[in-house]
């Protein structure tokens, strides 16, 4: 049974916006000539950084995973069990995410204050409060802009069964915008036509790119500019089609991860960091759970706990962890009180997420909520702490700005300031 | 037909028009309008006031520089071209445009409106653009898609009231044979008390109030949760009945049911009041009382099993008058805003469904004039819409010499000092390809005898299908702003279907270029321009053709014709209503 809230619906993020778009009412009022690329250095020394998100989309519960409080009258059926880290205790409903634990540090000190899905979502993913008048891009695309080698054909920022929209870059331009494989699909139409050769299909796009530039000659250009971005991304797409020959899983893989879409996502994702992508956010959903919260728990954990297990694990074989940072994460938590659905509701107050890989200090913990979980009660923070983790964590200055249209925007936001207890 | 007739058929308007006259000698001459089986009757509204010049006048009053600034009125080309989409949905064919460039008569962008408008092409254009207002690309359920196609179009070539319109539709309940296509609206949504309160408040009330479902707005204090429980209540009573022996679905309902509701911030507050209801309410207007029944004397058919009940009294019935009644000028703002958006890119209030106290109008007394003047002049499409196509407004060019400086941020859209880009609807994407490659005339041209816009559209209609799943966005839900995807480009890049009627055939674009001699580069420009971006090139674009073009023969010379076309097709010119 799913949970119908009609406001998440606003966050239910449309499966066809790829390379850009509505970016363009932010462009337009910012205009993204003035921005800085000065950071270059910063960016060479980070250049081999990686990022997977892992968004539980909906609000996973932060007592049947991060924070487990078997025993108090908010603590549910769940017991809490014993992990790779010492002295740290998970959720018994992640017993392989439990044995990976030494690579994971978690947050429990969440306080982001909001309840609402869209917003919390915003927060979770930009760093900052929603304001109207501007926006702030989602770190999808700010890492994309940070760590993506310039030049590369490879898109900054795919997401995979997550959902994503060309808004989400604001002004850092539709080359930093998601590109999203619908129902987790490679693109269609990844081949050049047969009629045409290499030189051909050059011609046609250097004259189509000429044409278009004279059409913009004293028009308002912030469409156009997302039009033909789209066909320079096609034509990296096509150069790189390579990444997205997802048929060669071996059936060993396809068996530890699952016969299931997020399973299949997870794998989809190894082979996308193995390639170079820059960011990957894996979707998991319907984590909404109103209503029986603890079924809704086992089956939807039940799935998702091998998959993301084995992905970590894989990632570290290959020694791609070291320099991949890994978040696992969602618009909010969930209420310490059971409602008399036997569910859970929205809770911004007290929460946690996971993070591990690059820069991350394995088998840390950060932050405590009170016996029942209603109260951060050591080491609150909120999305701004957390996103000045994520920068020092892939050895970027969280304490930079970005200078669009030549006025200075925070990076992170400066009254906040990483968790540095969970950083190596 | 048409096609050819409409040479004879401008002419004849140009004879017999004056401009001061000419919004009711249009409404007489459109029954001579022979182009075919499928035009427009002869309206019979009554002739309401031009508005153009008061458009003008008040949205040049919104911004003190807007004279300096605007844009000059555009060229003929930008104007053939713009309305033949925002009218029929497709660019002008190289002969229109032609014939349009070459008239030299002082009106004839009146005459040409008022041809399109009671086009048959202006029949499937609009009714497509009110469909996807409606229902959102919804896919089929119970009601046949091509049945609710159809009466959307017999609706619009009839120029039927658009509140009309809406009250057929919102009392259908797909009982009655004849009006079984409108019940669509309400079937295919599954008749979800939820998703119907949702849509029906954000399409025809400029109001969002999905986040008003579980407790006031918060972030618009004008929406309640009343606001959205006082539309559900006209429904909660209906429910989707399937009749097995008919074997007919309808939207049946109950005499009996009330909305109930609470805010879930209350709840955990542990302040609520308890639940709530209401009696049926279209927003701050009147709340529709009901008659009392005697217990047992609810309904005029008892429900049982397996039959449909039907209630002495329907409150879903008062929906379509409530919300079209004077009481509420909500409607008619709406569909005031909306249609403007249609036609000019950009909502007066923007978003569409943002329609509140923090967001308020950008010109609010023009929209107040065309809420008031849509219902003096009874929700009357094609003269509402000829008023909009004829201001100086929308005539606007798009160009403007000041996006090339840095004060160009003073040019915003909701000034309307310059012509919005629109990106072509999928529809108008679609059938733009095929006219601007010949592929279109190549179909006009085997139908012959039998050619009407039906006959045509069912030829086509399998690229819009690819150009809608492809460019269309999610079903049910609003189409916002402009998306790009890689699929689209690469669609158009590499699909076997867009390269395939590039390729030189007997009448088409590339076909017509290569039977220019060789030595005529000039001519060759020309006609690529002309076919595909609807004006004549400059000189650089001449020279660039016949650089191109020389010393290349056969196979080599039809190719880059075709590369040609392709390019131009790509180009932001063409993907961009301008």
């Amino acid at each position: 049974m799913r949970c119908d809230y009609a406001c998440g619906s606003h966050e239910t993020l449309s499966r066809r916006s790829f390379l850009g778009g509505t970016a363009a009412g932010a462009l337009s009022m910012l205009g993204f000539n003035g921005m800085i690329h000065a950071d270059s250095a910063k960016k060479l020394a980070s250049q081999q950084k990686q990022v997977v998100v892992f968004w539980l989309s909906g609000g996973v519960s932060q007592l049947e995973t991060w924070d487990p409080k078997p025993g108090a009258e908010t603590g549910g059926p769940f017991l809490s069990i014993p992990t790779s880290a010492p002295g740290v205790q998970i959720s018994e409903l992640l017993p392989y995410t439990a044995q990976q634990m030494h690579h994971l540090a978690l947050v429990r000190g969440i306080n982001t204050k909001e309840n609402n899905h869209g917003k919390g979502a915003y927060i979770m993913q930009t760093g900052r409060k929603q304001q109207p008048g501007f926006a702030y891009p989602y770190l999808g695309s700010t890492f994309s802009h940070h760590l993506a080698p310039p030049n590369s054909p490879l898109p900054g920022y795919i997401s995979v069964g997550a959902g994503g929209s060309s808004a989400e870059s604001t002004f850092l331009g539709p080359r930093h915008a998601p590109l999203v494989l619908a129902d987790g699909r490679a693109p269609n139409n990844l081949d050049r036509h047969d009629a045409l050769s290499e030189e051909r299909d050059l011609l046609r796009r250097t004259l189509r790119s000429k044409i278009s530039q004279r059409f913009e000659q004293k028009r308002k250009t912030a469409h156009t500019e997302v039009y033909n971005e789209s066909f320079d991304q096609a034509a990296a797409l096509m150069s790189r089609s390579d990444i997205f020959d997802f048929s060669k899983f071996s059936d060993k893989d396809l068996e530890r991860y699952g016969k299931h879409d997020f399973g299949r996502h997870c794998l989809m994702a190894r082979q996308l960091v193995e390639k170079g992508v820059t960011f990957v956010k894996v979707g998991h959903t319907n984590y909404d759970t109103h209503s029986e919260n603890f079924n809704f728990h086992i089956e939807q954990l039940g799935e998702f706990d091998r998959p993301f297990a084995t992905f970590i694990s894989d990632l570290y074989d290959r020694g791609l962890l070291e320099h991949t940072l890994i978040i696992c994460m969602c618009e909010f938590g969930r209420t310490p009180r059971i409602n008399s659905r036997i569910g859970r509701d929205h809770w911004g107050t007290a929460w946690s997420i996971a993070l591990g890989g690059a820069g991350i200090k394995g088998g840390a913990v950060s932050g405590k909520t009170n016996e029942t979980g209603t109260k951060v009660i050591d080491r609150e923070v909120n999305g701004g702490h957390l996103f000045h983790t994520y920068y020092q964590a892939v050895g970027l200055d969280s304490t930079e700005e970005f200078y669009p249209n030549g006025q200075p925007i925070a990076k992170a936001d400066p009254k906040t300031e990483p968790i540095k207890e969970i950083l190596a | 037909m048409f096609q050819q007739n409409m040479r004879v058929y401008v002419s004849l308007l140009v004879v017999f028009l004056c401009p001061a006259f000419a919004p009711q000698t249009a409404r007489a001459n459109s029954s001579t309008d022979s182009a075919a089986p499928l035009v427009a009757k002869k309206p019979t509204l009554p002739v309401a006031r031009r508005i153009s010049p008061l458009i003008d006048e008040l949205i040049q009053s919104g911004m003190q520089d807007y004279a300096k600034v605007a844009s000059p009125v555009c060229s003929d080309s930008e104007f053939v071209r713009r309305v033949y989409l925002d009218l029929t949905g497709r660019i002008p064919t190289v002969a229109q445009t032609r014939a349009f460039l070459n008239d030299t008569s002082a009106d004839k962008r009146a005459v040409l409106v008022d041809q399109l408008l009671n086009s048959p092409e202006y029949a499937r254009h609009l009714s497509q653009r009110l469909d996807v207002m409606l229902m959102e690309r919804l896919r089929k359920k119970y009601i046949n898609v091509t049945d609710w196609e159809e009466f959307l179009r017999e609706s619009v070539a009839e120029n039927k009231p658009l509140d009309q319109l809406v009250r057929e539709i919102m009392s259908a309940d797909g009982a009655d044979p004849k009006q079984q296509a409108a019940a669509r609206f309400f079937l295919a949504r599954d008749g979800d008390v939820n998703e119907l309160t949702r849509d029906i408040s954000r399409i025809f009330l400029g109001a969002d109030l999905t986040c008003a479902q579980c407790h006031d707005h918060p972030e618009v204090a004008d929406w309640k949760q009343d606001h959205y429980y006082g539309i559900s209540a006209f429904l909660v009573r209906s429910f989707v009945f399937t009749d097995k022996k008919k074997k007919q679905t309808v939207f049946a309902e109950k005499a009996e049911g009330e909305v109930k509701f609470e805010s879930v911030f209350e709840v955990r507050d542990k302040t609520s009041k308890g639940p709530e209801t209401t009696l049926p309410v279209v927003f701050n207007g009147p709340k529709v009382a009901e008659p009392a029944f005697k217990k047992g004397e609810e309904y005029k058919v008892k429900p049982a099993k397996d039959v449909r009940p039907v209630p002495k009294y329907s409150r879903r019935a008062q929906l379509g008058d409530a919300l079209t009644s004077s009481n509420n000028k909500r409607f008619a703002r709406t569909m005031a805003n909306r249609l403007w958006a249609l036609v000019m890119g950009r909502g007066i209030v923007h978003p569409l469904d943002a329609d509140h106290a923090d967001n308020p109008p950008s010109h609010p007394k023009l929209l107040d004039l065309l809420t008031e003047e849509l219902i003096a002049g009874n929700y009357d499409l094609k003269w509402y819409l000829r008023e909009l196509v004829l201001s100086k407004t929308y005539q606007r060019s798009s160009t403007n010499e000041l996006f090339a400086s840095k004060s160009a941020q003073e040019l915003a859209d909701a000034q309307f000092t310059h012509a919005i880009l629109k990106p072509l609807t999928p529809e108008q994407f679609s059938r733009s390809v095929l006219e601007a490659t010949g592929q279109a005339e190549l179909y006009r041209n085997s139908l012959k005898q039998k050619l009407s816009e039906a006959t045509l559209r069912k030829n086509l209609v399998g690229y819009e299908r690819q150009f809608v799943s492809l460019f269309g966005g999610l079903p049910g839900e609003p189409v916002e702003g402009f998306e790009t995807t890689a699929d689209q480009s690469l669609y158009l890049s590499n699909n076997g279907a867009i390269q395939g009627i590039l390729s030189p055939r007997s009448g088409n674009t590339a076909d017509r270029v290569l039977k220019i001699p060789a030595d005529q580069p000039a001519l060759i420009a020309e006609e690529l321009y002309l076919s595909v971006l609807n004006r004549r090139p400059e000189a650089t674009e001449t020279k660039e053709v016949a650089e191109l073009l020389s010393g290349k023969t056969g196979k080599e010379r039809s190719e880059m014709v075709s590369d040609l076309i392709w390019a131009l097709m790509m180009s932001s010119e063409f993907r961009f209503n301008h």
